[in-house]
């Protein structure tokens, strides 16, 4: 089988980012079954869990007029 | 992509295995010791549920009748830890040993010696937390969360709690790790990640989920022994420390602890839903990272139990949001189900029945969880009954109806008979029944204005505490059904097909019923 591209970065974070919501396209789903490096997965998930939390900071900030 | 280890090979050749009880103290099968998890649990199950009963003969009416209020705070105290750190976490780590290894394409689980250590540590935390109710004293009555300061002034009781903490969450470290390093290392050639059956991934997540933390569970309580005996102020005010900070400490590893006990649950539930809907795993990518999500989420989320005890009002909100939005991957999972089931051939045996009986109670319980997570409902609702209803919704029927719907599914794998289906349908519909007379009450009583934790109560709240105490007796004797299940099944019956369920899939239907003592010595390769 031939070895499929290595994806990248901003494809690896788009996969987190779904992952976030929970939902993929079946299509996409293959691509990154065969695409995407683990490690760079976690560091993306890592990277878009402080994101996460820092918008919520940012919404809560905005929400309480600080 | 499988490994079997030089000993696996040694014992293929020369299998000198003990018999009678020493089979079962030395034993590294995997089989053997989820049979043991699986026994051990069901044990724990029982005892915890006595302590449910005690409580809710006593709050059948007003008044003291049955149990002093000290002993009262100890049953439900009691009931709380061995439920959950004596029955559903065993069980689910039983289904892991058993299930895994035959789901993958491997032999056995990685480290089967650390396998065997990893369970016989816990009928030894178990005689240390029920024999805690013998001590000077009695048990710990700090509630389960073992809340400082109560925690700190407790008698001996509290220390036999905090080692059986220690050594329980020792086994579920090692039970997290072999978990994880079988489904990295083991799985049979052609058997990728994403080929797995979604209670492999549901429970390599929440292996992960357990290793990070197990350890501050063990921090928490270890600071609460120092500041018993060795002259520490972590959580005492008077010392310079600070107790609200146990609470956070704990909730750090109580809230992902919630998802422990829930994502293996959702495991079992998508293995059974498709098998008798005949339809394959509606969305299995979106379940694989809509688990994921859930677990990441788990850990930004903990202080939404902590709403009362005093934070600033940009940290309730930001926790009440982090909250709320747990829900979507929640939901994407519920959708899944429903739309796997959608024009589905369908048909209702016993595990069919609680996985859809889980569905409906597990989302309602779901649902009074997001009421919850607002903060200014919270503030009303924090220690009533409505949060007693909330999580029994999503632990009973939750965690508990899919561990009842996985045995009934796998049973005829483990035993080689099939079980009585009447009095499966019995026990199923008895316990659902029963279960909503116990627990929807409670939603009532809670917004009435009813705290937990108390042996007696204002007249206003008699007929529905009435109510939930026939409920939770019948509840109570309904699981007897299931022991009569269990025992006739493995005792004879029809004799079960290597694949006894028509719409079954996957490797562990492979083999024959009863699975053999030792199954996929040789890889099997996955197309």
């Amino acid at each position: 089988m031939a070895q499929a591209p290595r994806a990248g970065f901003w494809a690896t974070l788009r996969a987190v980012l779904w992952s976030f919501v929970g939902i993929r396209k079946r299509r996409h789903y293959k691509d990154d079954a065969t695409s995407l490096d683990p490690k760079a997965v976690i560091v993306a998930g890592v990277l878009a869990g402080v994101v996460f939390v820092l918008s919520i900071v940012a919404f809560v900030r905005f929400v309480v007029g600080v | 992509m499988s490994a079997v280890t030089p000993d696996q090979l040694h014992d293929d050749h020369h299998h000198h295995a003990p018999g009678g009880l020493m089979r079962w103290i030395t034993t590294t099968n995997h089989k053997d010791i989820g049979t043991m998890y699986l026994i051990f649990s069901f044990i724990m199950f029982l005892s915890g549920g006595v302590m449910a009963l005690t409580i809710r003969a006593e709050l059948f009416q007003p008044g003291l009748q049955i149990v002093q209020p000290e002993f009262f705070n100890q049953l439900t105290t009691m009931h709380g830890l061995v439920m959950v750190f004596g029955a559903i976490m065993p069980a689910f780590v039983g289904f892991a040993n058993w299930m895994l290894p035959l789901m993958i394409g491997a032999s056995d689980m990685a480290f089967a010696r650390m396998n065997n250590w990893s369970f016989w540590l816990l009928p030894v935390a178990a005689i240390l937390l029920i024999g805690s109710f013998f001590v000077p004293g009695g048990a710990t009555a700090a509630g389960w969360t073992l809340y400082a300061p109560l925690s700190v002034q407790m008698g001996m009781g509290m220390d036999l709690t905090i080692f059986a903490v220690h050594i329980m969450g020792i086994s579920s470290i090692m039970g997290a790790i072999n978990i994880v390093v079988t489904i990295l290392n083991m799985r049979a050639p052609g058997m990728t990640m994403m080929k797995m059956p979604l209670f492999c991934w549901t429970w390599l997540i929440t292996a992960y989920l357990l290793i990070a933390v197990m350890p501050v569970l063990a921090g928490a309580v270890t600071m609460i022994l120092t500041d018993r005996h060795f002259g520490t102020a972590f959580f005492n005010a008077a010392g310079g420390g600070d107790p609200v900070l146990y609470q956070h400490v704990f909730w750090f590893f109580g809230h992902p602890e919630v998802y422990i006990m829930i994502l293996p649950a959702f495991g079992i539930v998508s293995q059974i839903i498709p098998t008798f809907a005949r339809k394959p795993l509606f969305g299995y990518a979106s379940m694989v990272y809509a688990t994921a999500s859930i677990a990441i989420l788990s850990f930004v989320v903990w202080a939404h139990h902590m709403f009362t005890t005093g934070m600033p009002a940009a940290t309730q909100l930001f926790f009440m949001y982090a909250t709320m939005l747990i829900a979507v991957p929640t939901g994407v999972k519920v959708f899944n189900w429903v739309a796997t089931m959608w024009r589905g051939s369908m048909t209702f045996e016993t595990p069919m029945l609680w996985a859809t009986g889980f569905i409906f109670v597990f989302t309602m319980g779901g649902f009074t969880g997001l009421i919850c997570a607002i903060a200014p409902i919270d503030i009303q609702v924090q220690d009533t009954y409505y949060v007693v209803a909330h999580f029994h919704y999503v632990l009973v029927a939750g965690s508990l109806f899919a561990l009842f719907a996985g045995a009934y599914y796998w049973l005829p794998k483990w035993t080689g008979h099939m079980y009585p289906e009447g009095i499966g349908k019995l026990h199923f519909w008895a316990s659902i029944i029963f279960f909503n007379i116990t627990f929807f009450p409670m939603h009532f009583l809670g917004l009435a204005g009813m705290p937990r934790r108390i042996p007696d109560y204002a007249l206003q709240f008699a007929d529905f505490n009435a109510l939930a105490s026939i409920g939770a007796f019948g509840f109570g004797l309904s699981q007897l059904i299931f022991i009569v299940a269990v025992v006739k099944c493995v005792r004879g019956g029809k004799k079960a097909a290597a694949s006894p369920w028509e719409g079954a899939e996957g490797l562990e239907w492979t083999v024959p019923s009863p699975a053999p003592y030792h199954t996929f010595e040789t890889p099997p390769v996955v197309k």
